[in-house]
């Protein structure tokens, strides 16, 4: 097994909203390797953004651990763990992920604001992001002047500006049509290919052949584990493949 | 690109909600400036009168033209001329509790006398007191100069006891020059030297020696008038006054500075009635600021959340707020000072209740910027903590 990038253990999170308490993840554990691209699969409400954003340090859990790259990520500061995004990881969210008076370029070094590099290095960086995900052309578009793919390209190339390890996307796919959909998953796939570790939230069965692991949440709880789609060729998710790999 | 770059794209973006606390600022410093300008111009225009004066008490003989009175109504009006003020008087001065406080006493003796069918005011002195109370006389003419040799100062000069100074006007009317000899009731005077015009009553006077015109006057040890001059930063006028009033009985002691003082009153009332009300406005320009940057804030939830998901540290995102307000204070620091100085330059005069000239005071720029950048950065503390601990998930939530 390749090394283990993100380790969960016994993850527990209740939301407290009006008196009532959500049990939004009910002792989840996962173990997710360098270099996988794992979907996340489950009906609404069932807490896989829970899960992505205690991943992401945006959420403390109430119970468990989060470790990535032997970090115990909650044992850090508010402040720290924001270090810790910049660094480790990259976000890429449904819509709305623009900041809109901020052009493509500006947008993609975003996550590069608060280093040290000089300027310059902030641009190149930057451009080459984009080049990456085949907007270079249109580095100096404002949000507005983009459509709805070429947006989500920016918010591509924004999360992977810093070469982060791991890369979180929350239905990055669900507010595009089909076509784009798939060139968008076809860009996860080829980042995958070049090392980086993907964790998707995705309601579209037609996403998990991208990906090469799918997991389902019901409830709060891991429900199924399904390794090495790819490798076995799968070309949609199958239950039956339902492997180990839940931890 | 940096945080600056990021606040500065935002104004841009944000025109309407910046130019609204830039206007708020604007007001806040322009009205500020404004009345520290016409507080500040009417102490200069007092502290002009206050100067002006050589002396600051006077002391009269309490009565030439006693009026008797009641309820306002003048009953009669004696002229009982006695000799009431005399050269013993002067060591009573000396006296008083708050001596220290005088600088100069200049007794003089004052009449009319006929000189060439004309009547003339002639003024005995003590030469060296009186000049030294009057620094802004000055010769144009002088005895014994040779031709092109400048007057020497009046403060130095020797005035010989029966020399006379005149005044620009008395000179002219009865066409005096330096060096001539005067007769004055069968005395013969010589003019020793030549005023400078002053646009007072000194240009028509002639001066001569204290006991050179008790002589002439055959009143010998009188005086006529006692003018001090006192040091008072410290010590209220009217309480030398007083005093003054209490080892002369016989004179009449007025405190010369008892109007310009009522208006200084006048005027430190005004001041801090206009700070009161400038720290009323500045106070509600910066409620106006913080309203306005909390609902930015507010608005931009979602992009304050994305700026935490991408790695920026709470404190990264208050740099931002207060960047943006500081940027705001710094225009409307700007546009208040300038706003501040046409207020003060074209309504000025009307609210200082006289003509003053009003120039740039480029001295208050950089007073003005800062006070405005103050309340700027002072109210947007609050929003910016607001948006630096807004919960990212909860502002993600609806991604
Ligand atoms: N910030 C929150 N406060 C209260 N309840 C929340 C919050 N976020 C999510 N929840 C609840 O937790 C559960 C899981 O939500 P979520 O993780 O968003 O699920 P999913 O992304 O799978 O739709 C839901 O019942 C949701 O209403
Ligand atoms: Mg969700």
């Amino acid at each position: 097994m390749a090394e283990m990038l993100i380790s969960l253990e016994k993850l527990n999170k209740t939301y407290k909203s009006g008196g009532s308490d959500v049990a939004a993840l009910r002792d989840v554990s996962l173990g997710i390797s360098r270099g996988e691209a794992v979907a996340v699969m489950g009906p609404s409400g069932s807490g896989k953004s829970t899960l992505l954003s205690i991943i992401g340090g945006l959420n403390p859990p109430t119970e468990g651990k989060v470790i990535i790259d032997e970090i115990d990520l909650y044992n850090l500061n508010r402040e720290k763990r924001a270090d810790f995004r910049r660094e480790y990881l990259g976000f890429v969210f449904q819509q709305f992920q623009l900041i809109p008076y901020l052009t493509a370029v500006e947008n993609t070094m975003l996550p590069l604001t608060t280093t040290r590099y000089p300027s310059r290095e902030k641009r190149e960086m930057a451009m080459q992001a984009l080049e990456r995900v085949g907007l270079e052309t249109k580095c100096n578009r404002l949000p507005n002047q983009l459509s709805g793919g070429e947006q989500e390209r920016v918010a591509i190339a924004r999360a992977i500006v810093n070469a982060p390890p791991l890369v979180l996307a929350d239905e990055p796919t669900g507010n595009l049509d089909t076509r784009t959909a798939r060139e968008i998953m076809e860009l996860f796939r080829s980042l995958n290919a070049s090392g980086l570790t993907v964790l998707m939230v995705t309601h579209n069965p037609e996403n998990i052949k991208y990906m090469n692991r799918a997991i389902t949440m019901e409830d709060g709880k891991l429900v199924d584990d399904a390794g090495n789609l790819r490798a076995v060729g799968g070309s949609c998710f199958d239950r039956s493949e339902s492997a180990g790999g839940l931890r | 690109m940096n945080l600056y770059s990021i606040a500065f794209k935002n104004i841009i973006r944000c025109r309407s909600r910046i130019l609204f606390i830039v206007t708020a600022l604007l007001i806040g410093t322009a009205i500020a400036v404004a009345l520290y300008m016409i507080v500040d111009s009417m102490r200069l225009a007092i502290g002009d009168q206050i100067d002006e004066f050589g002396s600051n008490i006077v002391i009269v003989p309490r009565a030439e033209g006693m009026e008797i009175g009641y309820g306002g109504t003048e009953l009669a009006r004696t002229a009982i001329d006695l000799k009431q003020l005399s050269e013993t008087d002067l060591e009573k001065i000396s006296a008083i509790p708050d001596y220290r406080s005088i600088n100069i006493v200049s007794p003089k003796i004052v009449a009319s006398v006929a000189i060439k069918d004309r009547d003339v005011i002639m003024v005995g002195v003590e030469p060296q007191r009186e000049f030294a109370m009057k620094p802004w006389f000055s010769l144009a003419e002088q005895e014994g100069l040779e031709a092109g040799a400048n007057p020497g100062d009046l403060a130095l000069l020797e005035l010989p006891e029966k020399g006379l100074i005149a005044g620009a006007d008395a000179a002219r009317a009865l066409n005096l020059q330096a060096g001539d000899a005067l007769a004055i009731n069968g005395s013969t005077f010589q003019v020793t030297g030549i005023l400078n015009r002053l646009g007072s009553v000194e240009d028509g006077l002639l001066l001569g020696n204290l006991s050179a015109v008790q002589t002439l006057l055959n009143r010998p040890g009188e005086i006529s008038m006692i003018e001090i001059s006192a040091y008072c930063n410290e010590c209220p006028v009217e309480e030398l006054a007083a005093q003054l009033s209490g080892v002369l009985p016989n004179g009449r002691v007025t405190a010369l500075r008892q109007a310009a003082l009522l208006r200084e009153e006048t005027i430190d009332k005004f001041s801090l009635f206009s700070m009161l009300i400038t720290g009323v406005i500045l106070v509600i320009a910066g409620l106006m600021v913080l309203t306005t940057m909390m609902g930015s804030v507010h608005e931009r939830t979602r992009e304050i959340g994305i700026f935490r998901a991408i790695g920026f540290r709470g404190s990264h995102v208050m740099q931002v707020i207060m960047v943006e307000a500081g940027l705001a204070g710094l225009l409307g620091g700007a546009a208040g000072y300038i706003g501040g100085n046409l207020v003060a330059r074209y309504f000025g005069s009307y609210l200082a209740g006289e003509n003053i000239d009003f120039i740039w005071q480029t001295g208050l720029i950089l007073p003005a910027l800062g006070l405005a950048v103050a309340i700027a950065l002072a109210a947007a503390v609050y929003p910016a903590y607001r948006a630096a601990s807004l919960d990212p998930v909860e502002a993600l939530r609806f991604i």
